[in-house]
Formats: C-alpha cells, structure tokens, sequence
C-alpha cells in the first residue's frame, strides 16, 4: 500500500516527473515536491478555492485532484500566470483596485479570474460576481476582487 | 527639530509594496517554509466535550511507518517554565500543551504525533487508542453559572464564573431615573458564536539545534516580539537566544495575537528531538480548536423620556469564555452608552467556563458594547414609536459639543458622531427610502433599514500595548531601510509606513523599505491589531524620519557651509532655501557620513540612523463611524439580501485612502457574515456542528453587496500625523446595523428582532412565532 | 487533514473496470471527477485501500445523440456537457448543471458521478428523475438498464449492485413546446439547495400534456411530485399555480440540518414548485 507512482506533468511549461504516493494531492504535490509554493491551501475540502490551478486550461481546485489524476496533464500555476518582465492584466487589476491584504487567497482568485476572462470576454458585473464566488476571502470584503475583474475584463477587450 | 513637510505619498493611494510578491505567488507563509531535516505534527484530539481519560494508548502509533515521535502529556511534563503573554499578564496561563487527566472540549489535544509527513502523522494519530470515560457537558452559557457540573471540577474550583462584577451604578440617581421617566425599556440582546477564520490557518515552524541552544520560529503570529519574550520565559532561555520571524502572515483579526498550546507542543516536541517540526493547522482544526469569538448576551435596559431622550442605560452581561480562553476580551460595558450623550449608566458583567472551545480576541473584541446598545435603540423605537434614526439624532454627540466625559468615564473628543449619522443617512436618502419602504410593503416586499453609530477606543494603553518602535537608517547609497516593530497580516503596513517615511524625509516611495516581524533587526512591538499601527507605530516612524531627516541636514549643513534651518530635502537633494542651484543629493550626504566621517564635526556623529520610540500624547485615539444598511427579505423564503450598504466614517488624515476603505470593506463583510452566514454551533452535549465550509459559511462574492463609503475627517492630536485607528470598526458597526435593518423588515409584522444568526430558519421561525401570538 | 492511503488503479477498458470491481469488491471505490469523493477522503469520513478511476476509458466520456434521446457518458464532465450541442437538446440538464457548485468543481465533476454519488440535494439526480432517464449499469453480467424512478433509495445509496458501476445515463428529449425550469435555494452561491425544484412542461395551447416535477432537499432522495404533476395536467396551464405547489409539498417529510429545519424546507416548498413552474410554463409558451 505504500508504492509510489510516478507522475508526469507539464507544470507551467516545464516537463515534470515525481514519485508520489496515490494519495498525494496535486497541491501537495505543487507545493511540496516542486517548490511551487504559490499555490496555497486554506482548507483542504474543495470550498475556499485558493489552491486554485489551471489543468489542461481548466481551473480546477488542486486540493480536490490526486497528482495522479493529473498524469499527462499540462498545469499552470499562479507563477506561471506571471509574465517574465511585470504583471498579467489580472494581476495588475487587482494590485490596481486592492482586490488583496494578506495576500492568502489572493493565488487562487488571481488563476480564477484569469480563466474565467479567458472562457468569457465579455462579462457583466453579475458574471464576475458569480464566477468570483468559489474563491473565499476573508480581508477584503470582495470588493476589490470585483472592482479588478471589472477592470481586468474590460483591459483584456481593448487590447 | 526642523518643520514639518508638505504630504507627497500620504493621502494617496500608491501602490502596495507588498503586492507584487502575493500576486505572483512569492508571499512566504510559514506553510512555504522549511528546513533540513524538518518533520511535521498532528494533534490527535478530543472528540468529546468533557471525559475523564482512562487510558491512552500510543503504542501502534509509534511503530507505524514513518512516525518519529508520539507525545503525551507525561512527556512535557516539568520540561517547561512560564506559560504567560505579556498583554495578558503572569495571571493568565497558557493551558497545558497537552491534555492532563482529563479533556474539557471537544478538539482539546490529547497526543501530538511527530512523522516524516502530515499524512503519516495523521495514519499515527487514527491508531491512538483513547478510552474516555464521558461526563456531562456545560455548553449553555446563559445557564453555566448555576450549573453544577463544573467545567474545571478537576482543579477544584467551586463554579463556572471566571470573573463576575455585581451591578454597578456609575450614577447615584439611576433608579430615580428609571422611575420617573415616560418609557423604560427592557431587551435582552444575543449576539452568535462567530469565528476570525483567517485563511491562513495556524502554523508555525520550530527548529531547536542542540549545540547551538538557539530556538528559531517561523510562525503565524500577529506578534513575533511577544512570541519571542513567551517562548524565552517558556524555555527559561535568554531572549536573545529566541528568534521568531513571520515574514508574510494570512489574516489574524485578532486570532493569531496570543500563544496558543499547540505551539508550545511543538516547541517542546523540536527541543526533545532536536530537529525542526512543522505543524500546519488544518481547516477542521481551526474551526473548532483555535478561538471562538462574539457569544455574549447582555439584558440592556433603557430610561426615556416622553422626547426622546436617552436618560440612562444599563446592562446585564454574560459572556461565554469557553472551556480555556487564549484571550478573554469581553463586552467593555463603560463603552455602553457609546456616543450618545446619555448621563447615566450601569452594569453588571459574568464571564463564564463551558465545555467549548475558548474564547479569542476578534476585530474589536469589545463590540458588544455596540450590538447591545444599538440593538436596544431599535426595539426601543419600534416601542416608543419613534423612527430609529429619530431616536439616535436626539442623543448623540456632534464634533461642536465636544469634549464631552461619559458616565463611563470616556473622554470623547476630535469625533464626528451625528455628522456620520447624518452623512450617511444622505448617502441613502433615508426619507425616500422609507417611503419606498411603504410602498413596497404595500405590495408584500419586506424591506427594511439598520443604522448603526458607534465610538471606537484605537491604539489602547493597556499593558504592552502603548508604544511602538523604528529605527531608520538611510544607507550609503541613499536608499532607506525602515525596522519596524509591527508584524503586518494583511494590514499594508509595509505600504503605509513607507508613505510616512517618505514625505518625512523627502525621498521617493520607492526609495523606502520596510523591515518588520524578525525579532533579530526590529525594535520590540506588542503586536499587530487593537486598531494601534497607524497611530502608534506611524507616530514612530514619522518621528524616526524627522530623527534621521535631522542628521541628512546637520551632515549636509556642514557639507554646503549653510545653516541646518536654511536647508530643505526633496525628492532625494538637499538644497539651500531659495538657491536651488546650491545642493547636495542624498546619496552624497550619506557617503560624506559613512566612508568620510572623520571629517565631520566633533558632535556629528556619522552614519544616518535613528531609532525611536513613540508614544501617543494621550489615550485611546478615538474613531468613530455610522452604518447604514438596507435589506430585503424574500416573504416566501425568509431568504435576507442586502441592497445597500452604507459606511460614513472619520479616521482622521487617512494615509492610504485605499487601504483605509480595505479595511472598512473586509470588516463590514465579516460583521455581516456573523448576522446572515456564520453561525459556530454545538449540540446540547458540546459537539461542534458546523465543522467545515460547508457548514460555516463565510459570505462570498454572491452575497456581498456593493459597499459605499462617505468619509469626515476630524484630525487627531494625539499623533504627529493626524491619524486615527480604524482597523476594527467595520466589524464592528456591521452587526447591529444588518441585524437592524432584518428587524426594520419584519416590524409590521409584528416581529422583535433581538438575537442572532438570522438566516433564513431563524427569520421564519420569528415570522411564523409573531403570526401565532397575534391569531 | 489528508486522506488515507489507497492503491490507484487507471484501467482503459470498461471491462477491466468491472474486473477490478469483482476483485477487490467492498475495498473499491469508483473515482470518477472526485469533487464529492476526495473531500470525504480528506475528511477521513471514509477509507478506500483501492480507486478505480475510470477517467481513462475513453468509452465513458462520449456523448451520443440518438431519435428521442441523448447518452451521457459516466465520465463526461459537467462543463462539457453544458456547452456540448447534443445537450442543449435536453434543457433541464443544461438549466441544471450552473446550479451546481461553482465553474471549478464543474470543470471536474462528472455526470455520471453526481448521479451515482445519489446526494438528496444534488441537482443530477433530480434531473435524471424528472426525465425519467435510464441509467446504464455495467457489472460482470454485462449491462443492464434501470429507470431513474428505481434508481435513489436513500442518501448516497442507488440500485447499482456490487461490482457494477454505473457507465452512462440516457437521457429523453422532450417535443416541441416544451418548457424547463430549475428554482433552488441555498444559503450561498453554489451551496446545496435547502429546497429545490426541477421542472418540464409540455403545451397543447392552453393544455398541459406532459409534465415533470422533482424536488431536491426535501428527503433522502430526490422527490418526484406525481400528484402535483397529475393536478397540473387535469387543470392546465392556467392552473393556479400555488395550488399545484402545495400539492407537491403535501407529502414531503423533510429532514433537518444546520442550515434548516424541516418545518422550513415544508414551508417554503409550494413557492418553489411553483417558481420552477412559472419558468417552464414560460418557456414552453414561447
């Protein structure tokens, strides 16, 4: 029962293969085996969303996918989402309109909102809210979350 | 001294320094870190409320794979000293790291496992066998005090009452008050079981090396100093032989001031085996094991008269300080009458053990002052028939009247309590709402309008909590490195203070940075929270920049052959008052008071540092704010949404306006969740019922409404900048302000609404109790 | 809070799937997207030595339209299937899937495992009832087909038996003029329902000729309301729609949990139906 499995990704364009156990999840596994240390865990039962990830494009909470489930998959981390030289459009936003304090969540909103302007351009106010909701904070009472989604949103469709 | 500058960075809102790590997943969190060698902990907890432990038995847990060690109690045992926080003083000990004979809630830690990983640690603590030997529960606190079964029976204590203060009248007419006034009125106000829930757990990082006989903590803390002093005095080390870092920290609210048991086990667990242990709380750990909060209830009772006028007001309070509290703030009942001009006031306070978890400190842990009275204003408006904004008009305290002393012994001044209340009553247009009220009401919408005005008591004196330290150096490059004793947990400290320094000086923004929550290079603090960092920790480190700003000029006045008081900084270049062609820059100053420093006068020491401690002129910096809230509720499904939120506040010169109005957000949010969302249950034998995120529901983009804030600004003197704290108020003006506007809702229905969570069972079982009374 | 070890095994054939089921019998467990199987793992509210997961047999994720219906494949997850074209066909599972959590856990939730998970407050099986959708079962006999009204027997309990899995759910497609409604509430965005409703109508004018009522949150499974359904057809569309409500909620026996009582979930279960009903009215009028 304690064999471990070998693991094949592709994490934020990087080939990747770990020895894990079958029970490693893909946070863990992030977090623990690659360093990856962005992706964050707040409660470990698929509801606050900071362990937010991209799977194959996808986001997809990491805490709720065993490594590997993920065998063959291509993953994107809050560091990949970053651009080499300053910030991504979201996280320009939210650094903009204060959507973070304690920075905690603050991983997960950022792979949230990036997937979801990606899947839809042209969101109403509403939208973001909605798709906003799967990720908890606790600091910033969302309003800032929201004011950079709006921002983001409508930065991404001018370009 | 040299005068003061005009603002460039203060007032505005710059970009957060801390942003750009967070954003791209850079923040270092204790979970994030980690050392050679390192093992990790798991508590295997109590799952009843309250039991004798017959036995413990730990043997197949240390033979299962990959398990170092398994702790009990007889193992800590005389292995440590003190067990005191410096806030809380030598009275208050930190329970045992690990349970004696007996456990007293359900989560109380019975045996920490130590195992090459979580998981493991985690398969160890599923082999513990534990035979417990089940005694009845006190978990009602309204009744724990005339309980008999006693929650610490086994110290040998005769009852559940912690402390108890028998009525007392700060008035010596109050019963003639009561008794010749038109209306006295009666309500006992409840206020829910609600939690701080940061989303950064517990955690910490302990690492003893043998040899060198130095303790290192990484750790969540809202106070690493206060960590630091605790664990010397725990281990009997030298402070200087204690190091306790917390680099970037997930959220406290008031959870992470203290130190709890479990990192005293895991302190002891790294010295007993000399390597370093990890131990990351997880989620179900948090909700049930690291701190309650709110959970008081208080009989209010109020004498007015024929007009209005709010002549005395009088609590009854009891508040439940669970089994064993990490902090046992409470109700301050000499806040009771708040801003309002009421002349009399009384009080009664129990605080009282039950089998659950203990009470913590929570953003504004005083606040029932403020549910209380608030609460009461709105039945007793409903009872005289007065419109509650009415009511409140008649009795509070405007800046003009000001000072003003109340029976509680409060000296208010630099406030703005009516010009809140009356700002944001415009913001809403409280008389078209009220109209639009009935005519929705008309047609079976229920709407409904809470108002909430409080008075805030920032940057308190009590014990640790009146100065704080910095000490700024500019470098030889002419960059500056503030140390601070703040330890920052999402406050934007880092930011903020930067702003200060900056314009003290007269540098860039980007030219600051900031140094704070490693116990090796800053100055001693007592913590982040209490609404204390704007004006304590900024009055330090406006003055250590004025300090330093001193030495740039008395170093370049003898540079540049001119008089200290013709020179002004800015921008980073020291030049002569109206002959800008005559000047230096920073970085030339500082390499003239680094590398030729023999060169200097013989009083001009060299090097450019300060190091400073503030002290605010008097104390508390009071703040003060009104809400107001506007709800609807769904008649066929009881189901509450709020339409309108509404913030006038004054904090003084607000550094950062955008973090000023953060704050505001994040605490309005969390006060609304504890009234619509949050509820932390047990069941009548003290097991917890809401467990997870499934069951404790914090409010989501989905429920938040949009948030509007008017701001005044009465400037403060108690500090060289103007500030005023205010890092707590919107947590606490938001409860009796939703609670409010649910019970304006539902008072044509007849409804009294005095207790919470009011989700949508409780809002019908008051529809559904009112329609019974009235057929 | 990690789970306990299991042993992983990734078959791509749905033969092999059963073979591993039969051997390893109650110490198997089916993974199929894991939202509801891994936090109970997590939790350590349950223990597996082995998962079969199943993402890897292609034939699972298929999705076939055919006259009168379309075939969900068990492994198709919920995101695909509400954007998939075949889908759109079937409107009450299209209407439905939003419902459910938030856009991540769709991302990897799968039909067919929110239906075998069988959770009284999950919007999938009500749909599957309400339909009257056949449930395809894959066992070391073979497959076999059970009618959704015999699926649910209690909460996390279905008809499937030992060894067999459930492997894809064949959904009706309803006629012309026909109209679909979802109406649920819940304490937040994308919590479970504290009481919702599903519900399909078909018109002849002004004539109900076919309808579906199911409620979810308001027993051990999802309720399919008869009555309410047999009322509506009697009376038509210009039925009184609160009375059609209040015949549904009649026989409910719902239970309690924190976030209601039981005397709430009866309470306000009339103006649910007949919200989901306004809706599906609505739509199949125009």
């Amino acid at each position: 029962m304690n064999d471990r499995t070998r693991v094949r990704l592709t994490v934020n364009g990087q080939p990747e293969s770990v020895e894990v156990e079958p029970r490693a999840l893909l946070a863990d596994v992030l977090r623990d085996n690659l360093g990856l240390t962005g992706t964050h865990l707040a409660c470990e039962h698929g509801v606050c969303g900071a362990c937010t990830v991209l799977i194959d494009g996808e986001a997809a909470r990491s805490c709720l996918v065993f490594a590997v489930q993920a065998e063959g998959s291509s993953v994107t981390t809050v560091e990949g989402l970053t651009p080499p030289d300053g910030l991504s459009p979201v996280q320009e936003a939210m650094r903009d309109c204060h959507g973070l304090q304690c920075g905690f969540c603050t991983p997960g909103i950022v792979v949230s909102m990036t997937a979801y302007l990606n899947d839809h351009p042209n969101p109403s106010d509403d939208d973001l809210r909605e798709a906003m909701s799967g990720n908890l904070c606790r600091c910033t009472g969302y309003q800032g979350i929201l004011a950079a989604a709006r921002q983001a949103a409508d930065r991404i469709n001018a370009i | 001294m040299s005068s003061p500058v005009a603002a460039r960075f203060v007032g505005s809102a710059v970009h957060r320094k801390e942003d750009r790590r967070l954003l791209t997943g850079h923040g270092q969190y204790v979970a994030d870190a980690s050392a050679p060698r390192m093992v990790h902990a798991a508590f295997l907890r109590s799952e009843l409320a309250k039991a004798r432990l017959n036995s413990v038995n730990i043997e197949a847990a240390k033979s299962a794979p990959g398990v170092i060690a398994v702790f009990l109690w007889s193992d800590f045992h005389e292995k440590f000293g003190e067990a005191w926080h410096g806030m809380l003083g030598e009275q208050l000990v930190v329970p045992p790291p690990l349970a004696i004979m007996d456990v007293r809630y359900v989560g109380d830690p019975i045996a920490l496992v130590v195992a090459e990983t979580r998981a493991l640690a985690e398969d160890a603590c599923a082999l513990i066998e534990v035979d417990y030997e089940p005694e009845q529960a006190t978990v009602d606190y309204a009744s724990a005090a005339a309980d008999s079964n006693v929650v610490h029976a086994a110290w040998g204590l005769p009852s559940n009452v912690m402390v108890e203060v028998p009525f007392t009248p700060m008035s010596a007419d109050l019963d003639e008050t009561f008794n010749s006034v038109e209306h006295v009125v009666e309500t006992t106000i409840v206020q829910n079981r609600y939690l701080c829930v940061p989303m950064e757990t517990r955690g910490v990082l302990a690492s003893w090396t043998p040899g060198l006989e130095e303790l290192d903590l990484i750790v969540a803390t809202q106070s690493v100093h206060e960590t630091r002093n605790f664990f010397a005095r725990y281990l009997g080390l030298d402070e200087g032989a204690v190091r306790v870092t917390a680099r970037d920290v997930g959220g406290g609210f008031g959870q992470k001031m203290f130190v709890y048991r479990e990192e005293c086990a895991v302190v002891l667990a790294t010295k007993l085996l000399g390597r370093p242990v990890k131990w990351i709380e997880d989620r179900l750990e948090n909700l049930t094991s690291a701190g309650h909060s709110r959970n008081e209830l208080g009989k209010v009772r109020m004498a007015i008269t024929a007009d209005g006028v709010i002549e005395a007001i009088t609590v009854d309070h009891v508040a439940d300080v669970g089994a064993y509290t990490p902090c046992p703030a409470v109700m301050d009942p000499t806040l009771l009458p708040g801003p309002y001009r009421i002349p009399r006031l009384g009080f009664s306070t129990q605080m009282v053990w039950t089998n659950t978890m203990g009470k913590a400190a929570y953003r504004g842990p005083w606040m029932f002052e403020t549910t209380a009275r608030e609460m009461a204003i709105d039945v007793a408006a409903r009872q005289i028939g007065m419109d509650p904004a009415e009511l409140r008009r008649k009795n509070l305290l405007s800046l003009a009247e000001l000072p003003f002393t109340s029976p509680g012994g409060k000296l208010f001044q630099e406030i703005t309590p009516l010009e809140t209340l009356e700002q944001a009553l415009g913001m809403l247009g409280y008389d078209e709402f009220r109209k639009e009220q009935a005519a929705a009401r008309e047609q079976g919408r229920w709407l409904g309008v809470g108002i909430c005005v409080y008075v805030e008591p920032t940057s308190m004196e009590q014990a640790t909590l009146a100065t704080e330290g910095a000490t700024i150096r500019i470098e030889s490059s002419g960059k500056v490195v503030a140390f601070l004793s703040t330890t920052s947990h999402g406050q934007s400290i880092e930011t903020t203070m930067a702003q200060i320094i900056a314009d003290q000086i007269g540098v860039g923004y980007d030219d600051v940075t900031v140094v704070q929550a490693d116990t090796q290079s800053t100055p001693y603090g007592p913590g982040t929270g209490g609404s204390r960092t704007a004006v304590i920790a900024g009055g330090a480190a406006h003055d250590a920049a004025v300090a330093v700003r001193d030495k740039v000029l008395a170093i370049a006045a003898h540079m540049m052959e001119a008089a200290p008081e013709d020179l002004q900084i800015a921008e980073g270049v020291v030049a002569v008052r109206g002959t800008p062609d005559r000047s230096l820059t920073i970085k030339e100053v500082a390499t003239q008071a680094y590398t030729n420093a023999h060169t200097l006068p013989v009083d001009v020491a060299g090097g450019l540092e300060a190091t400073i401690r503030f002290k605010p002129k008097r104390f508390p910096t009071w703040s003060n704010a009104a809400h107001v809230c506007v709800v609807e509720i769904d008649p066929e499904t009881f189901i509450p949404r709020i339409l309108r939120y509404i913030v006038s506040e004054d904090c003084g010169k607000m550094i950062n306006p955008q973090v000023v109005e953060g704050q505001i957000f994040g605490g309005v949010v969390q006060g609304l969740g504890g009234v619509l969302y949050e509820d932390f249950r047990y069941d009548t034998d003290g097991n917890p019922q809401t467990t997870t995120f499934l069951d404790y529901l914090l409010p989501t983009t989905g429920e938040t409404p949009l948030i509007e804030i008017g701001h005044l600004e009465s400037v403060s003197t108690t500090n060289p900048g103007g500030f005023k704290g205010m890092g707590e108020g919107g947590a606490i003006g938001a409860h009796a302000a939703v609670a409010n506007a649910v019970g304006d809702a539902l008072a044509h229905l007849g409804v009294n609404v005095t207790s919470t969570p009011l989700g949508p069972e409780q809002i019908f079982e008051l529809v559904q109790a009112s329609q019974k009374e009235r057929a | 809070m990690k789970p306990s070890q299991f042993q992983h095994h990734a078959p791509e054939q749905i033969g092999e799937v059963v073979g591993l089921l039969a051997q390893y019998g109650d110490d198997a467990k089916v993974l199929a997207g894991g939202q509801s199987l891994i936090p109970i793992m997590a939790l350590r509210m349950a223990t597996y030595p082995h998962l079969v997961d199943i993402a890897r047999v292609p034939s699972l994720s298929a999705i076939t339209a055919s006259a009168g219906s379309v075939k969900v494949g068990a492994m198709v997850r919920q995101a695909h299937a509400e954007r998939h074209a075949a889908v759109a066909t079937v409107p009450l599972l299209a209407k439905a899937i939003p419902h459910i959590g938030h856009f991540q856990i769709r991302n990897r939730g799968t039909v067919g495992g929110s239906i075998a998970h069988a959770d009284p407050a999950s919007e999938l099986p009500a749909v599957a009832l309400a339909l009257d959708a056949r449930i395809e079962a894959t066992g070391p006999g073979g497959v076999r087909h059970i009618d959704a009204a015999d699926f649910f027997l209690s909460t996390w309990q279905t008809a499937l038996d030992d060894g067999e899995i459930l492997s894809a759910v064949e959904f009706p497609v309803w006629g012309a003029h026909s109209g679909f409604g979802v109406e649920e509430i819940a304490r937040r965005k994308g919590d479970f329902a504290l009481v919702g409703a599903l519900a399909g109508v078909t018109l002849d004018g002004d004539r109900v000729t076919r309808a579906c009522i199911t409620m979810i949150g308001v027993g051990s499974t999802p309720v399919r309301c008869h009555d309410a359904e047999a009322a509506l057809i009697a009376g038509g569309a210009t039925t009184d729609l609160d009375e059609i409500g209040r015949i549904a909620a009649a026989p409910l026996t719902p239970t309690h949990d924190v976030h209601a009582s039981a005397a709430y979930r009866k309470h306000v279960s009339p103006a649910i139906v007949r919200r989901a009903l306004t809706a599906a009215l609505k739509e199949a009028r125009s």
